[in-house]
């Protein structure tokens, strides 16, 4: 099956380079969904999440705070200003990284809309990871 | 015969100097340490943002794709003034560090008279700017106390006027130079192109299709994605140039302790001598004394 190789970078290192299955970004135009053969695009990234669909079905979530993406047929780029990867071994690493996710995205974005979507959302994947 | 008063103050002065020199050297690692982490962690980013700019200038040029932006993309064949922004360090004590810098832009200055062109230089750094000023050479601008604590800020500060005056056509080219980390023990020098962005000759791109740009109805997310490639080439210029500053220091100041050393080696030789002969000849003069007598 075809993959995309998916790489998610700040000014503070490397967050994500993998191979996927599927990856959704939060666009400043509404979210979209990458799967392998996209067409290329450079698209403007706002505060939000991005959902990634590992090779093996097992999902992975990152929140940015701004940032860009370039995407082609089999590769997708996010240069991001700031990133967390949510996750961990613990529930307590897991609660932490929320926490700072949470955050990140709140010291970023102006509208509460936005603030309020993007939390929603990291709160609804949280509790469906658990 | 060397006075023995002599030595012994050349002996201590040596060793003054060498428990400066070594004391720089432990604060040197430490700052190198840390410096050089920033330099790594960024240099990922610095790549890829590279990376992404080169691969739409590719399909710019190749699409022919116009727009007010496209003059960051053309290569211009006969460019008539060029901007030479070049970092070095603040402070001095770092061996050939700033030497290297500067010696490139010298290059660089000669190679440009040739061809007629006209060049301005933006010196970041101190010593860069007291060299070129001694020189008599013009500086178009000069920030200081930047390179030994950089901040984003600043690094917007300087490279927004430089891409100003491109943007408005003051300047046709504008280049980077400065003298990058590569190892504990090496420096290596970088000129970067920084506009227009250049695409490498052998450059290909493994995808076909046409590049869409969303949001679309303007140019923003290119404006902003160039802005962001500026300073950031900027930025990582100066940590990057910070943890190669450490890095020279560091060694300097190694060299400089292990020949201090090798000196008070040498001095205490010269001087156990000097002690040694002096004795000799009270012996001497004790003992034909003695013998007078008799």
């Amino acid at each position: 099956m075809d993959t995309l190789k998916l790489e998610i970078v700040t000014p503070e290192g490397q967050i994500f380079c993998d191979d996927v299955k599927d990856v959704t970004l939060p666009g400043s135009e509404g979210e979209f969904g990458v799967y392998p053969g996209h067409a290329s695009l450079v698209s403007l990234l706002q505060a939000g999440v991005i959902d990634i669909e590992l090779d093996d079905g097992k999902h992975e979530v990152v929140a940015i705070n701004w940032g860009h993406a370039k995407v082609d047929e089999n590769s997708v780029t996010v240069l991001a200003d700031g990133a967390v990867a949510i996750g961990g071994s613990s529930e307590g690493a897991i609660a932490s990284s929320l926490e700072n996710a949470k955050k990140l995205i709140e010291s970023m974005s102006d509208s509460d809309v936005a603030i309020a979507t993007a939390t929603a959302k990291i709160e609804s994947i949280a509790r469906a990871g658990r | 015969m060397p006075n023995l008063k002599d030595i012994k103050r050349q002996i201590k002065s040596v060793e003054n100097t060498r428990k400066t020199t070594k004391a720089m050297k432990l604060v040197s690692t430490a700052k190198l340490n840390r410096a050089k982490l920033a330099a790594q962690q960024s240099r990922v980013y610095a790549d890829k943002i590279n990376e992404v700019l080169s691969e739409i200038a590719y399909k710019i040029n190749q699409y022919k794709i116009g727009g007010i932006e496209s003059r960051f993309f053309e290569e211009i064949s006969t460019p008539e003034k060029v901007d030479i922004v070049f970092v070095t360090a603040d402070k001095g004590l770092c061996g050939g560090f700033n030497i290297q810098t500067i010696k490139e832009v010298n290059r660089l200055l000669a190679e440009y008279k040739e061809k007629k062109i006209k060049v301005r230089l933006r010196g970041v750094g101190k010593k860069g700017v007291a060299f070129f000023k001694f020189q008599d050479i013009e500086l178009h601008s000069e920030y200081l106390g930047v390179s030994s604590a950089p901040t984003y800020e600043k690094a917007q500060e300087i490279m927004c006027e430089a891409v100003e005056d491109f943007k408005n056509g003051i300047t046709d080219k504008v280049i980077l130079v400065h003298n990058g980390y590569l190892n504990m023990i090496s420096q290596e020098l970088k000129v970067n192109h920084v506009v227009p962005i250049n695409v490498p000759s052998e450059y290909e791109s493994d995808s076909k299709s046409l590049m869409e740009l969303e949001p679309e109805e303007d140019e923003t997310i290119l404006e902003s994605l160039m802005k962001k490639y500026f300073e950031y080439n900027m930025y990582y210029s100066l940590i990057d140039s910070l943890a190669a500053e450490h890095s020279a220091r560091m060694q300097a100041m190694e060299n400089a302790t292990k020949n201090a050393t090798e000196r008070v080696d040498k001095l205490t030789l010269a001087y156990n001598k000097a002690r040694q002969e002096s004795i000799t000849t009270e012996l001497i003069e004790i003992i034909s004394g003695v013998e007078s007598m008799k």
